[in-house]
């Protein structure tokens, strides 16, 4: 019972993380069509800014460094949006996908020059002495940072949802999402809901790079394998829906953590894999996806 | 003065390799035409196989492939196990001949295991397009790369070592040239034409008789074959893999010379490759002749120049063009 309490435990906290970064993916797909391979570079670069911010200014408490990480992080996505991908917006898919893939080479790069290429890992100053209380009484392993990282991550994504379906803003969003040529026409600002878009999808992403490196640890090269995992979650999930991107993600999070728990941690990654293509070739959309028009 | 014709080109192309290659193995101008510069060919060459084998799905057919270093790890694997393990060592049989059949049954080898799993792969990847394709190939070349890793015999995560050195720079131009000849007359015969009405509009295609899937599978089965060739080639040259150099990181690096050269051009997808390696070792000479620990920096510059390019030029440097000694008379 507690052995399997805790594997839930595991799922839920790297589910999270996979569907902050999932979000990200799923939001900018579904509004202007576009794989941005550099959104894994982007958790990357959040979980970095997270970590300066705590080592120069170690005074300052998580609830304050979290969201100034988030500010900068979103910073660092609209930038990147306006310099390399709006130019590109009705380009030839392809070269922006390999812009994305470029300036993903770049943020890894830039952090690995600056900050150096070691792991490291940010100190969450949480207590720990209630969790040998809860692992004598319970047997469960919890530490604070992993009921932290479930529930700011379900607000997160509460907070989202209700923008995308509740709010103007949200509206907005959705009528590009559905059709970015005639919306304009009816006064939307549109490079001001892709740049909105592109912030909303980095903050979320900091908040899972900050939380991977509490829980794991950060190294400049991480953006490639996470932001990867993240996208084939959002594309099992269905890509563009934000409800089948977190289906999607504690769908890979519950294949990966079993087959560490009962197979080995080798074969991770082939087994996940391997499972998530079989149920793409048996749903094509993806689990909450729409299926797409074939135009004759 | 009529058109140069293809066969010249590789023909000299051919005869300038034997001579660097001999020349670089006798000493001669060892100033010039040292091991280093000829490694830097090896490698062009080798790229040229994979970027160009890519180039038939993504480019002629349209497709979101993006599992290429998959099919080059089977190659690498199935050459180095033959090289190894199979077949006799090169000492055994009588000079020449005997490395030349070694090379030949490894490479043949290696081509037939890749196609297989191309083939494999295509079949399960028919009923998917776009950014499905895209997942469904990027999962396959993890699921190769994360089997070889717990495969034993083949040395798992440490890699494959003691592979005999049959390659040498010539081998792999004369792989280049043959590879160029057969993907440029396929992509001319009615078989390319095939290619490129799917990618223009499959639907069309099909109403007009076209087995869309059964050239989407000749077309996996191609690419998937020398990209083996290009892994064995790889394998035979380096003397050591490991899984970890066919993962998604060199995947991204053969799209990056792709895109770099330009779709649906063979032309595009020499000049790419020739283009990045030539770029990669001038920024790393530029850099550290101003300061040694500049060298690293490079890998920021070059990307920065990848997304400029794509900025400036967006189908890439030869983009559905084609220098005029790649193309057939019309």
């Amino acid at each position: 019972m507690g052995v399997l309490v805790q594997q839930l435990l595991n799922v839920a906290q790297l589910g999270a993380v996979y569907a902050l970064i999932a979000l990200g993916y799923s939001m900018v797909y579904g509004i202007i069509r576009l794989i941005n391979f550099a959104h894994g570079d982007i958790f990357m670069l959040g979980g970095f800014i997270g970590l300066l911010i705590g080592v120069r200014l170690p005074w300052l408490p998580v609830y304050v460094m979290m969201p100034l990480a988030m500010i900068l992080t979103a910073l660092a996505g609209v930038l990147v949006e306006r310099v390399a991908y709006r130019r590109l917006r009705n380009a030839n898919r392809m070269s922006v996908v390999i812009t994305t893939l470029g300036v993903g080479i770049f943020l890894e790069n830039l952090v690995r020059l600056t900050v150096g290429p070691e792991t490291r890992q940010i100190r969450s100053g949480m207590p720990t002495a209630s969790v040998a209380w809860l692992q004598g009484h319970l047997g469960v392993y919890v530490t604070w940072d992993k009921v932290l990282i479930i529930l700011v991550s379900f607000s997160l994504m509460a907070i989202l949802w209700l923008v995308v379906n509740r709010t103007l803003v949200g509206t907005a969003m959705r009528a590009v999402a559905d059709n970015k040529d005639v919306v304009p026409l009816m006064g939307v600002n549109l490079n001001l809901i892709i740049a909105g878009t592109f912030a909303i999808g980095s903050a979320l992403a900091a908040a899972g790079g900050i939380f991977y490196g509490q829980a794991y640890a950060l190294d400049p090269y991480m953006g490639i394998d996470l932001g990867w995992k993240a996208f084939i979650a959002a594309v099992i999930g269905g890509i563009g829906s934000i409800e089948g991107a977190v289906l999607g993600s504690f769908l890979l999070a519950g294949v990966e953590v079993a087959t560490v728990a009962y197979l080995s941690s080798n074969l991770k990654n082939g087994i996940a894999f391997g499972l998530l293509i079989l149920l793409l070739l048996v749903w094509p959309w993806g689990i909450m996806g729409k299926p797409g028009m074939r135009k004759v | 003065m009529g058109r140069i014709k293809f066969p010249i080109v590789c023909a000299a192309a051919l005869a300038v390799s034997l001579g660097l290659q001999l020349a670089v193995d006798g000493g001669v101008f060892p100033d010039v035409l040292n091991p280093y510069y000829l490694h830097l060919l090896t490698i062009i060459g080798m790229n040229i196989i994979l970027v160009a084998s890519l180039n038939l799905l993504n480019g002629y057919l349209g497709e979101f492939a993006l599992g290429h270093a998959g099919f080059m790890a089977v190659g690498a694997y199935t050459a180095a196990l033959l090289a190894t393990r199979v077949l006799p060592a090169a000492a055994d049989l009588p000079p020449v001949v005997g490395p030349f059949c070694i090379l030949v049954a490894t490479l043949g080898g290696a081509m037939a295991a890749a196609a297989l799993v191309g083939w494999l792969v295509g079949l399960l990847t028919f009923k998917t397009v776009g950014d499905y394709l895209a997942i469904i190939t990027l999962g396959f070349n993890m699921i190769i790369v994360n089997a070889i890793q717990n495969l034993d015999f083949v040395g798992g995560p440490r890699g494959f070592t003691g592979i005999p050195k049959n390659t040498s720079f010539f081998a792999v131009a004369v792989c280049a040239v043959v590879t160029l000849a057969v993907l440029r007359n396929l992509i001319q015969s009615s078989f390319g034409r095939v290619w490129v009405s799917i990618r223009e509009n499959a639907i069309a295609a099909e109403l007009m008789g076209v087995a869309v899937n059964r050239a989407k599978n000749q077309v996996f089965t191609l690419a998937a074959a020398f990209a083996g060739l290009a892994g064995g080639l790889w394998a035979q040259n380096q003397q050591f893999i490991t899984p970890r150099s066919f993962d998604y990181i060199k995947t991204t690096e053969i799209l990056v010379m792709l895109y770099l050269g330009g779709m649906a051009s063979l032309s595009g997808s020499i000049l790419g490759v020739v283009a990045y390696t030539v770029l990669m070792e001038v920024l790393r000479n530029l850099l550290s002749a101003f300061a040694p620990q500049l060298t690293e920096w490079r890998m920021l510059i070059s990307p920065l120049i990848l997304i400029l390019i794509m900025l400036t030029r967006q189908y890439g440097l030869m983009g559905n063009r084609e220098w005029a000694w790649l193309r057939k008379a019309p």
